[in-house]
């Protein structure tokens, strides 16, 4: 099996289950607890908030350790309408980019629902933000912005520094959805005003269920969960330690060898992409119009459906993903593919093929072979 | 031989022992679940099959079979071939026979060209039916024939036939329980799905409301009217009635009355004694044949117009293309236009059709 689907969820590094495995067996008690079990919990906990606000440039009491990316997404943004809702906002004001996640999405339906007006913010598929007539002064009175780094299924990479300085020029806060930019792009909250950024681990050779939320000085949320007073408040429930210590090993190698990894992941993707082309000249490249992070591809493939594509690939041992799917496990049609380009591009069937720490050349080479057989097969019928 | 077998996996016990059947010969498995229609991402409908909770089992079992287990999207053909249809049929005034359509149309065409794409030799289903595959292949009823489900497969293209297996054909339903349980399958002890799977149990009329336009004359009040024309009350409009029902006429009655005939054009329903409902003609639309050389004029065949019922010889009077008209030896109770005739002869399943009229005793035919 060649494993192309790292931007789904990649491997734990090695590094990280040893760390996670000294938590479990060490003698851990709650961190709230003042005797020497609950201090040392305590510790660990704190060290690993340390590396991680080091490992993007902010502060320890900046980074809230969540359960996941999907969390740390609901609570920027129903945290902040409740927040709005509770100053006597009677319709906070939203705005989300026309690629978001689900998880964007979804919350802000549920905002939508409690009286919020959304409004979306297209991007082209060279990956430029169309801002509102009226510019960034357009953008004053939201009660918050959010748009992702990179996009989940193109790899698009959105300029999020320059729309970081519009919002703060608007005095709007700015959540970035940096899920699929963990360990692939530099993240420095210190050289960009933006005032939240949600992170996920098992992007990053992490465990899954672990995720942050990094929030700026100044930004206020309600929490969503109520409990004892753990992650100041806006996330209680006794702590995740070992859980936030893997996270945070996985943060720290990530970024450590973020130099050197995002040359070998565009390396490969490029053997990838110029493989498949050749082979396949009929593909079509999704997000080549514009800036992409290294580790995805993907692309439209012509003369079959995404079920039977992904069904026939994985028969073939390869595992992908169409980049978008239901509950149910069928593929829906990409939101992402429709807003980009338009109606055509959901007649491809979409093939997202995502690379990671583990991933190597001659596994390339070997899916470029594999993947190519597998489509000239369908074309041939 | 070793085959690659592509089993429709509805996350029932049926379809659950099939593949594992299939498995255990040494066969080269493909579980697939279709998804039919939208779950609106939430459990239920509560159904023992079909909804997300139906591919959460198939899924379960596929993994403890060891093999692979996908989930493909129909909706859009399960929509047009099926849900439209059977919309449509009960706005005419008829009654549908949706797993006919479904097995007619996504479960057999649709999926056999899904399995020929991913290099399936055949597709499998949990259908107590057999194939005897000496010369042209025939489709038989299944052993049990307390089970048989051959009655909801008549409109199967036949040149997939020989492309299928029913491994569960010669197995009775408390054989296949044990064989699940004894396979430690999750499903083993499911109860069955017997409603159908796009509508809430006991909702149909619900679901045509929101399909139907509004105001359509399927669901506009209309009389009760005698066979002589006289008005006997009021009905809730006439897509919630079935030839032979007798519930929902309303009461005051001097006797029980039963539904004879829908009249869609005058939005009449006809209704009149139990004795009256027994017709001794019949004519058979859509009609779809599984035998290379069909009966023709003149021969007496079986035929079976409702699941579980049994079979009644007839003689086929008229034989065209698409349509027949037969003869019951014996009047039969309940013909409800739309709904199937399968023709046996013996145990082979002929063909079928759709009931498109009949003749009741000493009347005309509609």
């Amino acid at each position: 099996m060649i494993y192309l689907d790292h931007a789904a969820a990649t491997p734990l590094r090695r590094e990280v289950a040893t760390a996670m495995a000294e938590i479990a067996h060490a003698p851990y008690g709650n961190p709230s607890s003042s005797h020497g079990w609950g201090r040392a919990a305590r510790a660990a906990l704190e060290d690993a908030r340390e590396r991680a606000a080091q490992a993007l440039a902010t502060a320890p009491r900046r980074v809230h350790f969540v359960r996941g990316g999907t969390e740390s997404i609901n609570l920027a943004i129903l945290g902040r309408v409740d927040w709005a809702l509770a100053s006597g906002r009677a319709r906070p004001w939203l705005l989300r980019s026309t690629l978001e996640h689900s998880a964007v999405r979804a919350a802000m339906a549920a905002a939508e629902a409690r009286g919020c007006i959304v409004q979306t913010i297209d991007v082209s598929p060279t990956a430029d933000i169309v801002l509102p007539a009226g510019g960034a002064g357009a953008l004053q009175g939201a009660a918050l912005v959010s748009v992702q780094w990179v996009n989940q299924e193109t790899g698009l990479r959105l300029p999020v520094e320059a729309l970081a300085e519009s919002c703060a020029e608007a005095g709007v806060p700015l959540h970035v959805d940096a899920i699929q930019a963990g360990g692939k792009l530099h993240i420095d909250m210190s050289a960009h005003p933006i005032s939240a950024l949600s992170l996920s681990g098992h992007k990053l050779g992490g465990p899954a269920s672990t995720g942050l939320l990094v929030l700026a000085e100044g930004v206020e949320l309600h929490p969503r969960v109520f409990g004892g007073g753990q992650e100041r408040g806006l996330r209680p429930g006794t702590e995740d330690v070992a859980g936030a210590v893997g996270f945070a090993v996985a943060l720290d190698i990530s970024v450590r060898q973020l130099e050197r990894e995002t040359v070998r992941l565009a390396a490969l993707r490029e053997r990838l992409e110029t493989g498949l082309l050749g082979r396949l000249p009929r593909l079509r490249v999704h997000g080549a119009e514009g800036p992409r992070a290294p580790h995805i591809l993907n692309v439209g493939v012509p003369d079959t459906s995404p079920d039977l594509l992904h069904a026939a690939l994985d028969g073939a041992g390869i595992a992908a993903s169409p980049g978008t799917a239901c509950r149910s496990g069928a593929v829906t049609a990409s939101p992402v593919l429709r807003a980009l380009y338009g109606e055509e591009a959901t007649r491809n069937a979409p093939l997202r093929l995502s690379l990671g720490w583990p991933s190597k050349p001659g596994e390339v080479d070997r899916a470029v072979k594999t993947v190519s057989a597998v489509v000239e097969g369908f074309s041939a019928r | 031989m070793r085959r690659r077998i592509l089993v429709a996996m509805s996350g029932g016990v049926d379809s659950s022992v099939a593949a594992a059947l299939l498995a255990r010969e040494g066969h080269d498995v493909i579980g697939a679940t279709m998804k039919t229609f939208c779950y609106r991402e939430t459990p239920g409908p509560t159904k023992t099959c079909c909804g997300l909770d139906g591919i959460t089992d198939a899924r379960r079992v596929a993994s403890h079979l060891g093999i692979p287990h996908y989930v493909f999207d129909v909706e859009e053909e399960f929509t047009r071939d099926v849900i439209d249809d059977f919309v449509g049929e009960y706005g005419r005034g008829r009654t549908p026979n949706p797993c006919v359509r479904c097995n007619s149309n996504t479960k057999f065409r649709d999926l056999l060209s899904r399995a020929v794409a991913l290099g399936c030799d055949g597709i499998a289903t949990g259908h107590y039916a057999r194939l005897e595959r000496r010369g042209a292949p025939t489709l038989l009823r299944g052993s049990d024939r307390e089970k048989d489900q051959s009655y909801f497969l008549w409109g199967l293209p036949a040149e997939a036939l020989s492309r299928l297996h029913f491994p569960l054909g010669a197995l009775g339903k408390g054989e296949v329980r044990k064989r699940a349980r004894d396979l430690a399958l999750a499903t083993a002890d499911k109860p069955e799905s017997q409603e159908i799977c796009f509508v809430p149990v006991g909702h149909y009329r619900r679901f045509l409301e929101t399909r139907l336009p509004p105001g359509h004359a399927a669901l506009t009040p209309g009389p009760l009217i005698t066979t002589r024309g006289d008005v006997v009350g009021q009905h809730r409009g006439y897509a919630g009635y079935t030839v032979g029902q007798r519930k929902g006429l309303g009461g005051g009655f001097s006797e029980p009355l039963y539904v004879l005939e829908i009249r869609p054009a005058t939005r009449e329903i006809v209704v009149g004694r139990r004795e009256e409902l027994y017709s001794s003609r019949m004519s058979v639309g859509a009609l779809n044949w599984l035998v290379p050389d069909p009966p023709g004029e003149g021969r007496s065949v079986r035929v079976q117009i409702r699941h579980r019922a049994p079979d009644a010889p007839a003689v086929l009077l008229s034989v065209g293309v698409g349509s027949l008209e037969l003869e019951f030896e014996t009047p039969q109770r309940n013909v409800s236009p739309g709904q199937s005739a399968a023709f046996y002869d013996g145990p082979v399943l002929l063909g079928g059709g759709r009931i498109s009229g009949s003749a009741r005793k000493g009347a005309g035919s509609q």
